[in-house]
């Protein structure tokens, strides 16, 4: 078929109203965004990548869908990966792959079958080609609408300084201006809630979250506080770009995720924490914790521990005491591209598990290894007790 | 209900019929020569002993370019392998599949041909008046190839048939022409142990189907439409010279060294033109006769016709004339395949349907 630009979008666009009727729905009974915002961006990558294919593709054989399609899901997959899309692996390439062959199915038989020109018209398809891109329009900007009208309140925290603790009990999203800064720390007891760009000092922990799912603390920094920098009970949370500072704190922990292995994934990337018992610490939880730099910890740098699950990747950590990254009690961990530096041997305790330890693996414990750099500590590596280690 | 006309019951006539059927045009008259639409092709196809169609899938008389021969021959063979060959491009119809695929269509669609000759299209208040068959408001003219292009100089030579005539193969033959028949022609006679000599005026062009595929479409369509009289007459000109498509199945019969290239016909046991068609209107009598009475536009021996292959000057709020085959190609460069004629259709089937 040799398409006219015009023919190429029309097309394009036809095919995708079924696949984005379908995504409405799984959103709809699966209540999540995900098929709605795969579908958007698959609408998105098809229509930029016609727009390049036009003037080189004057022709284009049957065949050539398959390679176009295997390089539309390429940019598509990277693209959720880069705007962090949250779609199962799975159910997004299943979902790409009905959809592609509906297009195919449309494409070479029914469009053909059903308009009488459509192949000497290269893929137009005249008023009815308005009304399909007058629906997908609407149909996308109706979810856009449901999803607009379902966003949390957002409450602005002047700059200057407040007197907490301020707790949080509904959807919400709280956003310092400027230099907002929180005296005595924010608990979060409600899902759905964001935190940005506000400083918390002092309070018993820094900030608290609490039997809540998706939430998101982000451009957050916490210092001065007794117990916990971020201390998460029961709950799935995202923490990116946050400054923790626990000098001074003999029992704190710089970021503390416990127990919330029903709750689903907690995600802890690009922050920095100093000092503190732990560092970054899972307990019972399902975490990623990925990108962070960590340093004078005084028991653990980075610890998944008591049957946790996940990722340890691209951190770096200096000058931990007695062990740099613990995988331990049953947990189950990939631990790769992490450089672990200067760790040093606690003798004090008397225990020979922290004779400065950069990568630790203990009491039934199994870890998958891949690219870390662990070279300059008193000791690269430990396996304790049961446990299993794999590199690949 | 409009009445509705079509001159002409070969390829491009029987296409219309389809096509005017599936849009619900129920009173439809055919006239043509001949009841079965294939008849003059079939004889032309046997002449030179072609046994694949040089279209593809969609070279077929449906109105809609899906589903194809592909899809029918998948169908009789139980096979994927037609649908895969077609998806590559690789599918070319034989020429049993297709004279079969006409069959059917005849019989299913009650094809029924008045069995006469139009001489005269006379425009009149409402429509044209067709010999002494009445007025017709919708009349498309799918008169077919004028006839056979002989060179003035071999007319009286003895030795000289054309391709599209029966024919047997001497022990020299010396083939005239660079396009589909000629390379059919060269083949055929090297298979029968002939010595073959090419004479040609060019070097033939090499691609799959008539013309650019892009000129199928839209794509170079509106380009080609908008261009002007003198410079669409020349790109015309482009495009129709002979080709044949790429493969080796044409190439590796031509490395035999029965087979030389040569600048001028010289003492052959047998001259075989394969020169193709007359073109123009001046050639058909029916369309000559058109032209001068109502003094239409014509430019380079072409009808000039708008892009729905209609007549401009006769075709108004009330009534059509428009041209398919071989005469449209003003419209349509392929206007002579079996796409071309599916073109022709669909823009008279909307003026049908919406006048």
């Amino acid at each position: 078929m040799s398409y006219t630009l015009r023919g190429r979008l029309e097309s394009r666009l036809a095919a995708l109203v079924l696949p984005l009727v379908v995504a409405c729905a799984l959103a709809g009974g699966l209540r999540t965004w995900w098929p709605i915002e795969l579908a958007g961006l698959m609408g998105a990558v098809g229509v930029a990548l016609d727009l390049v294919y036009h003037r080189p593709i004057r022709y284009q054989p049957g065949w050539a869908a398959l390679p176009l399609g295997v390089l539309e899901l390429g940019v598509l997959m990277a693209l959720v990966r880069v705007l962090q899309l949250h779609a199962p692996l799975a159910a997004a390439l299943g979902f790409f792959a009905a959809a592609w062959l509906w297009a195919q199915a449309l494409g070479h038989a029914l469009l053909p079958f059903w308009r009488l020109s459509w192949s000497e018209d290269g893929g137009e398809l005249g008023r009815a080609g308005v009304a399909v891109a007058a629906a997908f329009v609407l149909l996308f900007a109706g979810s856009g609408a449901v999803w607009w009208h379902g966003l949390p309140p957002t409450v602005h925290l002047a700059a200057g300084i407040h007197r907490g603790p301020i707790f949080i009990d509904r959807r919400e999203r709280l956003v310092g201006d400027g230099a907002a800064v929180v005296l005595g720390g924010i608990v979060v007891r409600h899902s759905d809630v964001t935190i940005s760009h506000v400083r918390v000092i002092g309070g018993d922990n820094g900030i608290v979250v609490d039997g809540a799912q998706r939430v998101v603390l982000d451009h957050v920094s916490v210092s001065r506080a007794s117990g916990d920098g971020i201390h998460v009970r029961h709950a799935s949370v995202t923490i990116r770009h946050c400054d923790i500072d626990m000098l001074g704190s003999q029992y704190g922990q710089g970021i503390d995720i416990s127990y919330g292995m029903l709750q689903g994934d907690s995600v802890v990337e690009r922050c920095t924490v100093v000092g503190g018992q732990d560092g970054i610490v899972a307990h019972g939880s399902m975490a990623m914790i990925m990108h962070n730099h960590v340093e004078r910890t005084t028991m653990t740098a980075i610890s998944m521990t008591e049957m946790s699950m996940g990722m340890v990747g691209h951190n770096t950590v200096r000058n931990a005491l007695g062990i740099g990254i613990l995988c331990g009690d049953r947990s189950i961990c990939e631990i790769e591209r992490n450089a672990v530096a200067g760790t040093r041997r606690d003798d004090a305790t008397g225990n020979k598990m922290r004779a400065g330890f950069g990568l630790e693996v203990e009491f039934g414990a199994e870890a998958e290894l891949s690219r870390n750099d662990l070279a300059a500590n008193p000791r690269s590596m430990g396996v304790f007790l049961n446990s299993i280690v794999r590199w690949r | 209900m409009p009445r509705v006309a079509i001159v002409g019951g070969g390829l491009a006539g029987f296409v219309a019929y389809l096509t005017l059927r599936r849009g619900g045009v129920e009173d439809v008259t055919v006239f043509s020569t001949e009841a079965d639409p294939a008849a003059a092709w079939r004889r032309r196809a046997a002449a030179i002993r072609q046994t694949h169609m040089r279209s593809e899938s969609d070279g077929h008389c449906l109105p809609t370019s899906f589903p194809g021969l592909a899809v029918r021959e998948a169908r009789r063979r139980r096979s994927l392998t037609p649908l895969a060959a077609s998806v590559c491009n690789r599918y070319h119809p034989t020429v049993e599949s297709f004279v079969g695929h006409v069959e059917e269509q005849r019989a299913a669609s009650g094809w029924q041909p008045v069995l006469e000759r139009i001489e005269r299209v006379r425009a009149v208040d409402g429509g044209f008046e067709l010999d002494s068959h009445g007025t017709f408001e919708h009349v498309l003219l799918a008169t077919g190839p004028p006839g056979p292009v002989l060179p003035e100089e071999l007319r009286s030579d003895n030795r000289a048939v054309h391709a599209y005539e029966p024919h047997e193969y001497a022990e020299s033959v010396c083939v005239l022409g660079a396009g589909l028949a000629a390379a059919t022609e060269w083949r055929n006679a090297l298979a029968a142990g002939s010595r073959v000599i090419s004479v040609r005026r060019r070097e033939p062009v090499r691609r799959p189907l008539n013309v650019p595929r892009e000129y199928l479409t839209r794509r170079r369509l509106s380009g080609f439409h908008r261009l002007g009289r003198e410079e669409r007459a020349r790109l015309l000109k482009e495009l129709l010279a002979p080709s044949f498509p790429p493969g080796s199945e044409w190439d590796e019969p031509l490395a035999s060294d029965r087979f030389t290239v040569e600048s001028r016909v010289n003492g052959a046991d047998q001259v075989i033109c394969a020169t193709g068609f007359l073109h123009g209107f001046r050639h058909d009598p029916l369309l000559a006769r058109l032209v001068a009475v109502h003094d239409l536009a014509t430019a380079n021996g072409w009808i000039e016709l708008s892009p729905d292959s209609t007549v401009p000057a006769l075709t108004d709020e009330s009534r059509t004339l428009a041209v398919a085959g071989v005469a449209a190609q003003w419209a349509y460069p392929a206007a002579d395949t079996l796409m071309g004629a599916r073109y022709a259709a669909h823009g008279f089937l909307r003026r049908c349907r919406t006048r």
